[in-house]
C-alpha cells in the first residue's frame, strides 16, 4: 500500500468515525443519564440525512443552502427527540430494561416507515457544499477538503461538549442527576427537566451527525440499523457513558473499518464485533468508562 | 377436595390437549394459504417459547436468539444439500449443532448481565450474520440456500403442516416441563434475584449458561423446520431484525406466561400478515401497536387475559360455594 493510499484511507476511516462518534456520544449521554439504551437513537440520524436532503433540495435558491440546513435540521431533530421523551419514554423509566428496549424498537418501525412514506424508498444524494468541495494537498498529498472538515465538526464538539458539561452550570447539574437522581432532586433540580434537555441534547447531536453525512454518503432508508448497531460498538469500546470514551471508540473503529479490509477481508464486517466481545469480556466498563 | 369443576375447567392440561386437537384439525377446515400461515405461526411460537425461557423465566434479554435460529436452519440445510444426509439426520442434528455453537456463545454471554449481556448477545448473532453472509464457499453468502432436497411426502402443504405440528408439540411439552421442574423454579428464582440465590449455594451463571444451551436447542428445531417449511434459507434469519421479531412476540403475549410466546406468534404473524396486505407501511402500525402495548398492556395479552379470567373465576367460585 503506497503511504498516499495508507493516509487516504486512515482519513477518510476517521472522517466516517467523527460523524458515528456524534450519534455514538448522543446515545451515550442519553444512557448515562437516563439510563435508557435508545435503539431508536440511529432512526433519530437518519430523520437528520432525510432533512438534509428536504432542506437542501428546498433551500437550493438561497445561497449557502447547506449551511442554513446545517443549523435548522439538527434543532428541528431535537425537537422530535423532546416530543418522544415527553409523550413515550417517560412513562417506562421505572420500569424494566425490557420494555425500554421494546419501546424503542417500536419507534424504528414507526419513525422508519414515516420517512419511507414522506421520502420514499430512493437513494438522495447531496452535493458537498462549497468551501469545502475539492481536494486539498498536504504534505503533497491530496484530500477531500469535506474529510478534513469533518474530523474538524467531530473535534469541535467533542471539545464543546466537553467544556460544557465540565465548566458550565448546566453541566454541573447534568452530572448531579447523573451521579444521583434522588439527591438532585431534593436538592430542587427538575430532574425530568433536566432529562428531556439531555434527551434533546443526544437528539441534536444524532441529527447533526445525519446532516453532516449525505454529502459524503447517501440518504437512505435502513442506514438506521447500521448506525446503531456501530454506535453500540463504540460506547462498548469507550465504555457507556464515556464521552472520552466515545470518541476514542469511534477513532478504533474508523481504523477498524478502514483497514480490517486489508488484514482478512473476509472476516472485516465480524472484526468490530469481535472488539466489542473482547472488550465486554475482559473490561465490560470500557476503555475509558469507570468500572460500576 | 378442593378440585371441581372450574378448577378442571381452567387446568392448563385440559386446554393444552383442546387447543392441540383444534390444530389437528386445522387442515381439513381451513385453505392451503391458511394452513401455511398457521404453520408459521407455529415455528414462530416454539422459536418465542425457546427465547421466553431465557427472557420470561431467566430474566436475561437476549438480542441474538435469531443467530441461534440460523444456525439450526443453516445446519439442516448444509446438511442436505451439500453432504446429502438422510433427512432425519439433518433436522436432528440441528438442535445438536445449535446447542454446541450456543454453549460456546453462552459461555461468554452468561459473564455479563443486563445490558452487557443484551449487547454480548447482540455481537455473536451479528458475527454469526456475518460468517453466514461471507463465507460463500459453505454457506452460499447472500444468495442463500434454495431448493433444498425434502422427502416428496413433505411436498404438500398439508403433511409438512403435521410434520411441524408433532415437532412444535412435543418442543413445548418438554419446555413446559422444564419450566415446571426444580430447574425451572431456579431460573426464576435467579430473575427475581441473582445474589439471594447465589446465597444459597446455586451457581447462578452454570444455570444461566444451561437456560441459554436449552433456549439454543429449540431455536435450533425451530430454524430446522423452517428451513424445513420454506424450503431456503437467507442470511436474513440471523439478522438483528429477526431477534427483534421474537422479542415482540414474547412481548405481545406475555412473557411471565408460558402461553405468552404462543398467543404472541399468532397475532403477531396475523397482524403482520392482515396489516402488509392492506398498505405497504405495516411497519409503522405494528410499531404503535407495541407502543400501546408497552404503555397499557405490559403483561401482554396472555397477562391480560389471565387476570380477567382469574377474575370470571373468582365469580363463579363465589356463587357456588
Amino acid at each position: 500500500m503506497t503511504l498516499e493510499a495508507f493516509t487516504g484511507q486512515a482519513l477518510s476511516g476517521i472522517s466516517v468515525g467523527m460523524v458515528l462518534f456524534l450519534v455514538a456520544a448522543g446515545l451515550s449521554i442519553i444512557f448515562g443519564t437516563l439510563k435508557v439504551l435508545n435503539l431508536a437513537h440511529g432512526t433519530i440520524y437518519m430523520v437528520g440525512g432525510f432533512l438534509c436532503y428536504l432542506l437542501t433540495s428546498k433551500l437550493v435558491q438561497i445561497p449557502g443552502a447547506f449551511w442554513w440546513t446545517l443549523f435548522i435540521a439538527p434543532v428541528a431533530v431535537a425537537a422530535i427527540g423532546g416530543v418522544i421523551e415527553v409523550l413515550l419514554l417517560r412513562r417506562i423509566y421505572a420500569q424494566e430494561m425490557l420494555y425500554q428496549y421494546i419501546l424503542t424498537f417500536a419507534l424504528i418501525l414507526i419513525i422508519g416507515d414515516a420517512c419511507k412514506f414522506f421520502f420514499g424508498v430512493s437513494y438522495k444524494t447531496v452535493a458537498v457544499p462549497w468551501p469545502v468541495n475539492g481536494n486539498v494537498s498536504l504534505w503533497g498529498l491530496s484530500f477531500p477538503l469535506y474529510n478534513l472538515f469533518l474530523i474538524g465538526c467531530g473535534i469541535f464538539v467533542f471539545l464543546a461538549l466537553s467544556a460544557l458539561i465540565r465548566y458550565t452550570s448546566l453541566g454541573r447539574i447534568v452530572r448531579a442527576v447523573t451521579h444521583n437522581r434522588e439527591m438532585a432532586s431534593a436538592l430542587g433540580i427538575n430532574v425530568p427537566r433536566v432529562y428531556t434537555g439531555v434527551f434533546m441534547l443526544g437528539s441534536y447531536l444524532a441529527g447533526l451527525a445525519g446532516t453532516l453525512m449525505p454529502p459524503m454518503s447517501v440518504v437512505a432508508l435502513g442506514s438506521d440499523m447500521a448506525v446503531i448497531i456501530e454506535c453500540f460498538i463504540i460506547v462498548v469500546i469507550g465504555g457507556l457513558g464515556s464521552l472520552p470514551g466515545a470518541f476514542l471508540g469511534a477513532i478504533i473503529l474508523g481504523l477498524l473499518n478502514a483497514f480490517g479490509i486489508y488484514i482478512i477481508p473476509k472476516l472485516a464486517l465480524a472484526f468490530p464485533f469481535m472488539l466489542m466481545i473482547v472488550i465486554l469480556i475482559i473490561r465490560p466498563w470500557g476503555l475509558l468508562g469507570k468500572p460500576e | 377436595m378442593t378440585k371441581n369443576l372450574t378448577d378442571r375447567f381452567f387446568s392448563a392440561a385440559l386446554w393444552m390437549i383442546l387447543v392441540l386437537l383444534a390444530l389437528m384439525l386445522v387442515p381439513f377446515v381451513f385453505s392451503q394459504s391458511v394452513v401455511s400461515l398457521i404453520n408459521e405461526m407455529l415455528i414462530m411460537a416454539l422459536a418465542g417459547c425457546a427465547l421466553n425461557l431465557m427472557l420470561g423465566y431467566g430474566g436475561m434479554v437476549s438480542f441474538g436468539p435469531a443467530g441461534l435460529y440460523a444456525v439450526g436452519a443453516y445446519s439442516t440445510a448444509i446438511l442436505l444439500t451439500r453432504y446429502g444426509a438422510p433427512f432425519f439426520i439433518a433436522v436432528l442434528a440441528a438442535p445438536v449443532i445449535a446447542a454446541i455453537i450456543g454453549t460456546i456463545v453462552g459461555w461468554f454471554c452468561v459473564r455479563r448481565s443486563a445490558v452487557y449481556f443484551a449487547l454480548l448477545t447482540l455481537a455473536f448473532a451479528q458475527i454469526i450474520w456475518t460468517v453466514i453472509f461471507e463465507w460463500y464457499d459453505f454457506t452460499n453468502g447472500d444468495n442463500g440456500i434454495v431448493s433444498i432436497p425434502i422427502p416428496e411426502v413433505l411436498y404438500s402443504i398439508r403433511n409438512i403442516y403435521y410434520f411441524s405440528l408433532a415437532f412444535v408439540a412435543i418442543c413445548i411439552f418438554v419446555l413446559w416441563r422444564i419450566v415446571r421442574s426444580p430447574f425451572g423454579a431456579t431460573l426464576q428464582s435467579i430473575r427475581e434475584n441473582p445474589m439471594r440465590t447465589e446465597f444459597i449455594a446455586v451457581p447462578v451463571r452454570r444455570y444461566q449458561l444451561a437456560a441459554f444451551v436449552i433456549s439454543s436447542f429449540f431455536l435450533g428445531i425451530a430454524g430446522s423446520l423452517f428451513c424445513v417449511f420454506a424450503g431456503s434459507v437467507f442470511p436474513d434469519y440471523a439478522h438483528w431484525v429477526k431477534s427483534t421479531d421474537m422479542l415482540v412476540v414474547c412481548l405481545l403475549g406475555g412473557i411471565h406466561n408460558f402461553a405468552g410466546p404462543i398467543i404472541g406468534s399468532s397475532v403477531y404473524i396475523l397482524i403482520s400478515k392482515v396489516i402488509a396486505k392492506n398498505t405497504t407501511y405495516w411497519m409503522f402500525f405494528l410499531g404503535i401497536i407495541i407502543v400501546f402495548l408497552v404503555l397499557y398492556m405490559r403483561n401482554g395479552i396472555a397477562g391480560f387475559a389471565a387476570e380477567k379470567l382469574s377474575r370470571w373465576k373468582n365469580r363463579l367460585q363465589g356463587t357456588n360455594g
